[in-house]
Order: structure tokens, then C-alpha cells, then sequence
């Protein structure tokens, strides 16, 4: 069978576009490197858009939102929780601060009505700012009218807040340093920038999108693994694709590791921007100004996974270290430098009797010297170290770890610089500026090839709706 | 503002405060017939734009001291040059860097380039189209300086319209430089200039003029857009873009001053207001500090926005929301500023001797990760142990600022938190003052020896003379969600203000800082519109 699309990658969103487009009668081969399956969880919010069209509520979905979503280690071995019930979670901070659980319900309300807009954003392609076409034009009015109808206060906020620092946000409304900070490390997820820097209050609001009010990280969920067990395509493990071919300025299949041809007339690559464009595709078919475009992504890799094995409870199930703000821009000055932070973000949760820690800020590349197995054991030590400070059980009840470091995810899975979200969501590469500014409906220069990855429109941390909007595109775009 | 007519009072509208902005504003008002009065604090008029002999024979522009972004048309309008206002232009950059060399840029384009192609030949080719659009870029920019803000919250045909009109503006760019400016607005100038450039010193100088005034770093988001206002003052063809008035940056004050005059307003000195009157719900005039009230049918103020609205006002008038509003309006000072007499002149290591770089400006620049880690220091508190500073010595063009054979350095300084961890005091002060002598002097090893006097001005000083709230130069920080129509605060950035008659024409409200005027201009283009 010659496919009509070679979809390559079998994450999230590879897959949602490959079952989109299967869905529309086209014959679809995912082309995948890692042997496989991976069966860990994703953190993301699975639009429901996603969910339904595929089935996948039928096929096993499971969404884990994890109660409290996040437990941060207080001086004096305290925590403070945040549950996923903001009655709940305004009880625990009256108890470390009155003021700031008498300004949560009106926080939590104007955050997530933000953060609504934003999904209603994130549920379409990119506006497209410099459409002359009708249809468009009505849609970018549509979108105009929605903020209006949210009301005076919310335009103010949707235009003070989104360009606001994470820091400069919270500190206008709270006073306890570990709300802050607990809130304030969602502002920076796989994002190198500290809380101080503007935009990060965006990024804050990009993870709210899809919780219910007053959770401010996106929740787990096996949609990656449903996905993958989800009759309608074939996908091909352990193939690795070298090269996307071009003839005659049109996309004429892939080439593997293995010298293998396949030929098709459409591509769509859930790889990121840079790895496909500067990576995969035959050079010299991109204009220099674009390519210097896709070279500016900034990809900067800053997060770790540490996975620990336990022998047993840890004494926690969740457990965050952020004791302030600053805490937080202190690791971030680390990173600015090119070193690991000696006082990093790390959000810590036991899943199936591991500990999985995400660790930030952890640089793609070092100043001084490079990763070596060295480095990787003294971050490894590093972690257990600090949350150990906090959780004494667990330094006994480790008996054994896995270091991720960005440059093993880009060596392993092929993610520039190590940035899980394929570039980083800054305000200058999101939206109509995402993957690169201009070229937001997921195709590029060389006809036939999509990007269908993180790195284009809604990004990182939402699961399968690039996927979903670039098969769209694609089936628009492609006349039987 | 009500057209000139007969009223009890004397005067049609008294301006608050004899800084630029509020000079420009009263000769534009004065100009179009109204009856104005402005009240300034200090013996002189000027604000931060003043100079100010110092020490016996050593003038100084003592705050503000270069000239860059003067609207041309208020140099038309009001004949600046015919009141005295003449611009001497200042042309070069000199950075040293740590390695003994260093990166110039000079008036004449080629020789920049052939400089730059010393450091990076990639650079010096690069360097042309990065010009181009930034060119570009500034000519896309500068209609919104003179625009008067829309208000987005409004469904008032007037901003609805104006909304459209900025919509269409930013269509109308073409999608390049649409998209550009949406890069110029958001990142930060070291990530800006990495897609250009990868000469190390270039990008630490260039940058550093998008942190000046603001509490933020080269790597910080939202520093990038100032990289433009360098480009910007090139367009107008009236003077070059970075200059010295003659005679110190008070006699650009003097020249508005001397315009505001001619067109009859009157300028009082020693003149401190202590509050706005309002009577029901309408501004009516000015208390002074002695007790002395001087009525008329509009007020104007062109103080900051906290000292407007907390201080000359009852806050308990004004709706919550405004207040809140200007309560969190940031200011957060980050600069400061040494004045040094000098009996002779600096030797730089790097181009020894008295050559055409000391009439040029020299920027303490050295790298990125320099001017970064100055920043760094302040984030946490504490003055930069190695701070960014901007040099000039004006005496090398303008000679009559100092004795003959003698000099006057200006050192512009980031960062010097205003909220020093401890506060600042005499000893703080002084220890400052070192850490920026020291580090001109680890380029220039001999300035110690050459000292003859100084003055080192924190931001706390900088407040207690100008009155400028937390030394902020920009009357309020130029971040993204402190401009356009949220400058000072979202619905009032039009330059009116919730109490009826009162105005404000300060910084504070758009386009902002600098040199500029356009505030002052466009809130007395508001007020006799509303009298029209």
C-alpha cells in the first residue's frame, strides 16, 4: 500500500492528526523511531474536541487530575496543598494566610475566565492577522466580540496580564511566599525565564487552560497510549526517518535509517520545527529568510526528569519545592549562565511506586564542560538531596534512578535542544508567531510537508490539538 | 477646557510642575490663546531637565543629558531653535572590553563597518539589513508616539474608531514588519539580537540602551522595543539622533520656557502645590504650599501619576478601581547618576590619549553577561557591584561647562535599586559612588588621580530633588502593560482624568519618557479639544 499522508512521530499529536486524516478516508502510515510504546503519562489537557472525535472516551481515556495538584514543602516540614476543589483550597491557605484566602475566589474567577478565552483561542488555527479574506476577517471580529462580551474587567485584564511577569501578577495580589511560588512555577514550565520576566504570566494561564478553577497545572492523562492502540492507521515502530525527500519543489516522501523509500505525496511531521525543517528536510528548498527564521526558534531545553525507584512510601505523593519567587529566580540566574541551578524548581509526584520529578531549571548545554555521566549522577544526588530536606523517608527509600537531562531527551527522542515543548512558549512564538511568524496553519515553504507538533499553534502542553487542527489544515488545504 | 471667555478666574489652566512636559504643554495651550500659569517647586524650570553648576565653574546636566527624541514637531511648532535650543551632535560609541580591546561605532557609516568587520564579518554584513529594518521598524512606530490611545473598554464611536484605525496601521505594516514589531514588543533585546549578530560586546552595547530607566535585564522579556528608539530620532532630519544641547540639557528647558513666554503663559518658580481643588466633582484650581489658592477652569498636571492622583488629590474622591490602578502603576528606579569635575581628561587603556572617542560617547559594556549580572545585583536589592554605565564629557563640545583645561564627565548608572536592601544612606551613597568610579577606572586607570569634585545621585535623591516617584526617569516604568492605553491606567490614558478638568500631561501617561514632549503636546491637543 502506498500511503496518502506518512505522518512521522507517534506522540499525541502525531497520532490525532493520523486518526483525523484516517477518519477522512485518507490512508495514513505513522512512521515512529522508538521501538515501543511509551507508557508514561503525559501531562496535558486533552481538549475535548480531541476527545470526542476520536472516541477516545470509549477507548479507555483516563485523565488523572491529581488532588492536592500540588503540595508545596513549607518551612518546619509543613506543606501547603492546593486541591482541586478551590473551597478546599482556600481553607488550607487561610490557614497560612487570611489575606490571601479572601482574595481567591475573585483570583481564581478572573484567572480562569482568561484562561477560557484562551482555550476558545487555542480550539482554532491561529488567528491570522494579515488576512485579507472575508471569512477570516469575520473570525478575527468574532474573536474581538468574544473578549468584549467577557466584560470591562476581563479586556483589562487580558491585556494587562497576558504581558505581565508571573511575579509582578501574583505579588499585586497575594502576600505567602509558597502560594506564590507554588503558582508562579507553572508561569515557567520548560521555559527559560524566571517568574520575574514579562510573559510569564501568560505561561501561567496557558497551563490553567482546561482546569477547573484554581488549578493551575494541566492534569495527567494515557491519551498518548489510547491513541497508539487505536485501529484505523498503521504505525510503524522503530523507523526512523532520515530524510524528507523533494523533487520538483513538492515533497515526495521520506527516506529511513535503514535506506528504506517510502514515497508520498503528503508529509506531516509532529517532530519539532527545527527537526524537521532543519533536520529532516532535503536542504536547500528553503528561502534563507525562513530558514534563519526556523534557526531563531528558540528550543532552549531547561527541564530534567529524575525517576526514582522506591523501595518504599516516600512520604509524600506529591511534593513541590518553591519556597518563594525569588527561590525561583535564583534558579532561573543559574541557567542564564549556563549552570544547573544549585536550588532548583522541583515538582516531585509518585506514580506507580516511582517517584517522577520534573526538575528546572537543568540547561541543554553547559557552559562549562558537557553532560557526562558525572554531571547526570551529581543532579541526580542534587534532587534526591534537596527534596529529601523536605521528605527524610525518601533518601533511605531510594534504590535506584533514572536522570533525564535535556540533552539525553534530544539525544534520545530527537527534541531540539531538549525542549519538550518544540520552543519555548514566549509571547514572540505563540499564536500567529507559532512555529515561526507567518506560517501558523501548520504548512511550510515546500508543498505537501505540514508541521503538526507542539511547535505549532496551541503548543506544548495541550494534548492533540495541534495534531487535530493541522489535519484539518491539511484536508482543506488538499482536494482528494 | 471651556474656550477662552470671560470667568471669575484669572486664569484658563495652571500647570502643575515646570518640567518639560509641562512647559510644552503650557506653550502649546498658551499658543492657542488660553490664559495659562505654570507653578514649578524648584527656583528653576526643567525638572530632570536642568543644568545646573554644581561645583564653582563645572556645569552640569545634572539628571537627563542627552537629547534624542525631542518631536520635531514641537521644535517646529514652538521654534526651539529661535529660543536658544541648539544641538551639538554626539556621535560616537566607544565600548571597551575586558580583553584590552574595543568595539567603536562612528558617525560615518562605513568606518562602523569596517570596525564591526574587525570583530565579526558576518556582523558588519548583517549590520546594514538590521539597519534597514529597524529603519523600517521606526517609521512603523512612530505614528503611535503622537496618537492619542483608544480605549478598548470603550464603545464609544470615538475609540472604536480609533481601535480600527490602529488595527488598520498594524495591517497596513505588510506582514514582515508586522511581524517584527510584534518581536520588537515582546522579547528581549539579547534574544532580539542573537537572530542578528553574534559579536559579544556588540549585542552587551546595543542592548544596553534597551534597559535604561527600566528595572529589567538585556535577557529580560519586553527590552527589545527600545532597541528602536535609537533609529527613531534619525528619521526626523532635524538633528542627529543623539546629541547635547548647548549649554546642558536645562536649556532645552530654557528654549520651551522662553516659547511657553513669548506665547504669554506665565512661569512661576518656588511654587510648590500642595493640592488640586475640586469642587463638585470638578478640578477648580490649586492650594499652594504658603496657603495661597489660585483658581482657574482647568488644571493640568505634569507630575507623575502617583503624586497626581495620591497626593494632590483625596484618593477618597477618585473610583476604586483608578486608584488600585495607579496604586499598582510600577516605578521601581533603577538608575543613577555621577557628575564628576575633572582637572584633566580621562585616558581610556584601550585608545590611549585625547582623541575623537572623548567627544563620543563611552559605554561600559563589555558583554552581555556583564550588563546581566549588573542587573542581577539589583533583582536581589543591591546596587551592581559592576554596573552598566553610560559616559559622556560634554566640556569636549561644548566647552563653556567647564573651566578652560577642565572637564565634566557625566556617568549614567544601572542599576541602583530604589529599594535598597537597607535603604539608601550617606555611606551607601559613597560606596556607590566607588563602584562606579572603580569601574570606569579599570578601563581608565588614571581617572581617580584626575578627580576634582563629585556628586553621585541615587534614585532616592533623584526623587528628593526632582520629586520623581521612587527616582523612576520614566515617571513609571516602560514595561508592556504600563503603555499605550494602560499608561497610567486602563479608560484614563487619554490624558483626561476621573475628576472633570483635571488633566495630566506628565511621562506617566503615553508615549512616556525621554527627552520627547509628546505627552505634554497630545494632553494639551486633548484638553483644547475638549473646550473645542
Amino acid at each position: 500500500m502506498t500511503p496518502d499522508v506518512i505522518v512521522i512521530g507517534a506522540g499525541a499529536n502525531g497520532l490525532v492528526a493520523a486518526h483525523t486524516l484516517a477518519r477522512a478516508g485518507r490512508r495514513v502510515l505513522v512512521l515512529e523511531q522508538r521501538p515501543e510504546i511509551d507508557e508514561t503519562l503525559d501531562a496535558g489537557w486533552v481538549p475535548p474536541a480531541v476527545v470526542n472525535e476520536l472516541g477516545l472516551g470509549r477507548h479507555g481515556l483516563e485523565v488523572v487530575r491529581p488532588d492536592p495538584w500540588i503540595s508545596v514543602a513549607l518551612s518546619g516540614g509543613d506543606r501547603l496543598e492546593l486541591w482541586q476543589d478551590a473551597t478546599r483550597t482556600a481553607e488550607a491557605i487561610r490557614r497560612v494566610s487570611p489575606a490571601d484566602a479572601a482574595k481567591w475566589p475573585a483570583f481564581c474567577r478572573r484567572m480562569h475566565r482568561l484562561a477560557g478565552f484562551l482555550e476558545a483561542l487555542y480550539a482554532v488555527p491561529a488567528p491570522d492577522v494579515e488576512t485579507r479574506d472575508l471569512r477570516e476577517l469575520l473570525g478575527l471580529a468574532g474573536l474581538g466580540l468574544k473578549a468584549r462580551r467577557l466584560g470591562r474587567e476581563a479586556i483589562i485584564d487580558l491585556l494587562r496580564v497576558l504581558p505581565m511577569s508571573a511575579a509582578e501578577l501574583l505579588d499585586d495580589w497575594f502576600e505567602h511566599d509558597g502560594l506564590k511560588a507554588a503558582l508562579g512555577a507553572g508561569g515557567v514550565l520548560h521555559l527559560r525565564q524566571g517568574p520575574r520576566s514579562a510573559g510569564t504570566a501568560f505561561v501561567m494561564l496557558h497551563h490553567h487552560v482546561g482546569s477547573p478553577a484554581g488549578v493551575f497545572r494541566p492534569p495527567l492523562s494515557n491519551a498518548a497510549q489510547v491513541l497508539a492502540r487505536l485501529p484505523g492507521v498503521e504505525v510503524r515502530r522503530g523507523a526512523q526517518v532520515k530524510r524528507i525527500t523533494v523533487a520538483n519543489g513538492r515533497t515526495t516522501g521520506v527516506v529511513l535509517g535503514s535506506g528504506e523509500s517510502i514515497g508520498a505525496s503528503l508529509i506531516a511531521s509532529s517532530a519539532d520545527p527545527r527537526a524537521t525543517l532543519l533536520g529532516l528536510l532535503e536542504p536547500g528548498w528553503l528561502d534563507p529568510e525562513f530558514a534563519r527564521a526556523v534557526r531563531s526558534i528558540k528550543c532552549r531545553g531547561v527541564a530534567a526528569r529524575v525517576v526514582l525507584s522506591v523501595a518504599r512510601d516516600p512520604g509524600f505523593a506529591t511534593l513541590a519545592v518553591a519556597p518563594s519567587l525569588e527561590y525561583l529566580e535564583r534558579a532561573y540566574d543559574d541557567a542564564k549562565y549556563g549552570a544547573v541551578s544549585q536550588q532548583p524548581y522541583l515538582e516531585a509526584r509518585v506514580e506507580d511506586g516511582r517517584v517522577v520529578v520534573h526538575v528546572q531549571y537543568v540547561p541543554y548545554a553547559l557552559a562549562e564542560g558537557g553532560w557526562d555521566d558525572a554531571r547526570r549522577r551529581a543532579l541526580g544526588d542534587l534532587v534526591v538531596e534537596r527534596l529529601a530536606e523536605h521528605a527524610p523517608a525518601l533518601r533511605a527509600a531510594v534504590t535506584g534512578r533514572e536522570v533525564l537531562t535535556p540533552r539525553d531527551l534530544a539525544d534520545r527522542g530527537g527534541l531540539t535542544e531538549g525542549n519538550a515543548y518544540h520552543g519555548e512558549l514566549t509571547l514572540d512564538q505563540v499564536l500567529f508567531m507559532r512555529p515561526v511568524p507567518g506560517w501558523s496553519r501548520y504548512r511550510t515553504p515546500v508543498p505537501g510537508v505540514y508541521l503538526c507538533g507542539a511547535g505549532t499553534h496551541p503548543g506544548g502542553g495541550i494534548v492533540g490539538a495541534a495534531g487535530r487542527l493541522a489535519a484539518r489544515q491539511i484536508l482543506k488545504e488538499v482536494a482528494r | 477646557m471651556p474656550s477662552p471667555s470671560p470667568s471669575p478666574s484669572r486664569y484658563d489652566a495652571i500647570v502643575v510642575g515646570g518640567g518639560h512636559n509641562g512647559l510644552v504643554n503650557a506653550a502649546y495651550l498658551a499658543r492657542a490663546g488660553r490664559r495659562v500659569l505654570v507653578l514649578e517647586r524648584r527656583p528653576r524650570v526643567g525638572g530632570a531637565a536642568v543644568t545646573e553648576e554644581v561645583f564653582p565653574g563645572f556645569k552640569f546636566s545634572m539628571f537627563s543629558y542627552v537629547v534624542s527624541l525631542l518631536r520635531p514637531e514641537i521644535i517646529r511648532d514652538l521654534d526651539l531653535p529661535g529660543h536658544g535650543l541648539h544641538i551639538l551632535p554626539l556621535e560616537s560609541t566607544l565600548t571597551p572590553m575586558e580583553n584590552g580591546d574595543y568595539l567603536a561605532a562612528w558617525a560615518d557609516h562605513d568606518e562602523t563597518r569596517r570596525e564591526l568587520y574587525r570583530h565579526s564579518p558576518r556582523d558588519a554584513d548583517a549590520y546594514d539589513e538590521y539597519g534597514r529594518l529597524m529603519h523600517f521598524m521606526a517609521h512603523a512606530v512612530k505614528p503611535i508616539l503622537g496618537m492619542v490611545p483608544p480605549d478598548p473598554t470603550s464603545l464609544h464611536p470615538r475609540d472604536l474608531l480609533g481601535l480600527l484605525r490602529l488595527g488598520r496601521h498594524f495591517r497596513g505594516l505588510g506582514a514582515e514588519k508586522l511581524h517584527a514589531l510584534v518581536k520588537l514588543m515582546t522579547m528581549s533585546s539579547a534574544d532580539f539580537l542573537d537572530e542578528w549578530f553574534e559579536t559579544d560586546v556588540l549585542k552587551a552595547t546595543k542592548s544596553a540602551s534597551g534597559i535604561i530607566g527600566t528595572f529589567l535585564g538585556p535577557r529580560s522579556p519586553g527590552t527589545a522595543y527600545v532597541l528602536l528608539h535609537h533609529y527613531m530620532g534619525e528619521l526626523d532630519g532635524v538633528f542627529r539622533a543623539w546629541g547635547f544641547a548647548k549649554g546642558g540639557t536645562g536649556s532645552v528647558s530654557e528654549a520651551i520656557a522662553g516659547a511657553a513666554r513669548r506665547f504669554g503663559a506665565e512661569i512661576r518658580t518656588d511654587a510648590t502645590v500642595a493640592r488640586v481643588l475640586v469642587t463638585r466633582g470638578r478640578a477648580t484650581g490649586v492650594v499652594l504650599e504658603n496657603g495661597d489658592e489660585i483658581r482657574a477652569q482647568a488644571v493640568v498636571s505634569s507630575l507623575d501619576p502617583r503624586r497626581t492622583f495620591l497626593q494632590l488629590l483625596a484618593s477618597d474622591g477618585l473610583p476604586e478601581e483608578f486608584v488600585a490602578a495607579i496604586r499598582r502603576f510600577k516605578f521601581r528606579g533603577s538608575s543613577g547618576k555621577v557628575n564628576l569635575a575633572l582637572g584633566a581628561l580621562p585616558n581610556f587603556t584601550c585608545m590611549p590619549g585625547p582623541g575623537r572617542h572623548l567627544r563620543g560617547a563611552v559605554s561600559i559594556s563589555p558583554s552581555l553577561e556583564y550588563v546581566e549580572r549588573a542587573y542581577d545585583d539589583a533583582k536581589y536589592g543591591e546596587f551592581s557591584r559592576r554596573p552598566y554605565l553610560d559616559i559622556v564629557i560634554p566640556s569636549m563640545i561644548d566647552p563653556g561647562m567647564a573651566p578652560p583645561g577642565k572637564h565634566v564627565m557625566s556617568i549614567f548608572v544601572q542599576y541602583a535599586p530604589y529599594h535598597l536592601n537597607g535603604g539608601w544612606t550617606d555611606a551607601r551613597r559613597e560606596a556607590f559612588g566607588d563602584a562606579v568610579i572603580d569601574a570606569v577606572a579599570r578601563f581608565a586607570p588614571n581617572l581617580k588621580s584626575i578627580i576634582l569634585h563629585r556628586q553621585v545621585l541615587t534614585p532616592a535623591d533623584i526623587e528628593r530633588v526632582t520629586g520623581l516617584t521612587e527616582g523612576n526617569i520614566f515617571q513609571g516604568e516602560l514595561a508592556l502593560h504600563q503603555l499605550f492605553f494602560l499608561r497610567p491606567a486602563p479608560s484614563w490614558a487619554r490624558y483626561r482624568t476621573p475628576v472633570r478638568g483635571l488633566y495630566q500631561c506628565g511621562a506617566g501617561t503615553h508615549p512616556g519618557g525621554g527627552i520627547m514632549g509628546a505627552s505634554g503636546r497630545l494632553a494639551a491637543l486633548a484638553m483644547l479639544g475638549d473646550g473645542a
